[in-house]
């Protein structure tokens, strides 16, 4: 995966990361919290282009939820509102214990795909998300006996070191598909420069997503496309289209899905990421 | 126990009682209410600023 992706136009997958744990309503109007919110909102988000919906779990009242029941009701949303979409859910859970973390990946069907924190990040000012190498370990043993795809989640380069690290530890399945995070605190300092010093320090073969928060959002996924890697938009990790302009999910993946193709990189179908992703 | 500075209130923005911190005024993300409510392994008095710094 490289520039020369970007030249022969290969397709580029755009995942859609719909709510997320953090923040919620109280943030934006526009984030899907209910199940059957998140299943509208993984229907327009198909409908625009999207290949991929990366989704958590809340209560009724927003608040975080980790349990396979209440991920079964979301995919279960989901499904009957949309085509082929892959489903992804999430395992990180800021404090929750390690129990709680492995609920996503027990339902039936189990998601294509899970997200695999690969190591700590700070939260608020006394708080941080440990995913010990141990927890990492047990998850992704969990999701290679359920048949599911790791998502790696690299917060900062030295997550890249982890990635390597769980690549001499255990055998994945090919091709590694990492994400790379840039934003403020413990994540990459947001520059195109550290966007090109990440993707060259991945793994050989791997393959890469680009995840920018908030106004880096567009920037760096627009880079990650020329650099020949997917992306990642939605209202977890942005929840504006311009300055003080809040956006839906689907807007930011119509708008990714425009960028993409006028740089000359068709969008992938759920079949085409399928392929791409070895799935 | 839960952060004594926390309460649920309605607001027509929402369809259910939110997480409310009456310390800041404000409604609370739900990664936050969390740790208002002391859920997991998260404890206000240890893990919240305003809290600690009130």
């Amino acid at each position: 995966m490289s520039y020369q992706s970007y030249l022969d136009g290969d397709p580029v997958i755009v995942t859609a990361a719909l709510t997320g744990g953090v923040h919620g309503k109280e943030t934006s109007p526009h984030l899907p919290e209910t199940p059957a919110e998140i299943g509208a909102a993984a229907a327009a988000a198909e409908e625009a282009g999207a290949a991929v919906v990366h989704v958590h779990a809340r209560r009724d009242n927003g608040e975080r939820s980790f349990s396979t029941e209440r991920f079964q009701e979301i995919d279960d949303e989901i499904r009957a509102r949309t085509g082929d979409i892959i489903i992804q859910h999430s395992t990180g859970g800021t404090g929750a214990p390690a129990d709680l973390r492995h609920q996503p990946l027990r339902t039936g069907p189990p998601p294509e795909m899970a997200s695999l924190d690969m190591g700590p990040l700070n939260r608020y000012d006394h708080l941080t998300s440990e995913n010990t190498r141990g927890m990492v370990d047990a998850l992704h043993e969990e999701m290679t006996e359920r048949g599911i795809k790791p998502e790696l989640e690299l917060f900062n380069d030295g997550h890249i070191n982890e990635a390597h690290g769980l690549l001499d530890r255990r055998d994945l399945a090919e091709p590694v598909y990492a994400t790379l995070i840039f934003g403020g605190g413990t994540l990459t300092r947001p520059t195109p420069p550290n966007l090109l010093n990440s993707v060259e320090n991945l793994p050989d073969g791997a393959l890469f997503n680009t995840l920018g928060f908030g106004p880096h959002q567009l920037p760096l996924t627009t880079m990650g496309i020329l650099l020949g890697g997917h992306v990642r938009v939605g209202l977890e990790d942005n929840v504006y289209y311009d300055d003080g302009e809040l956006a839906t999910n689907e807007q930011l993946v119509e708008r990714t899905v425009r960028i993409a193709e006028e740089l000359g990189r068709p969008v992938a179908t759920p079949e085409q990421a399928r392929a791409i992703l070895g799935l | 126990m839960v952060c004594p500075h926390l309460t649920y209130r309605e607001a027509e923005k929402f369809d259910t009682e939110r997480a409310y911190c009456t310390i800041t005024g404000e409604f609370v993300q739900p990664m936050r209410a969390d740790i208002c409510n002391d859920r997991y392994d998260l404890a206000h008095d240890r893990h919240c600023e305003i809290y600690r710094e009130q």
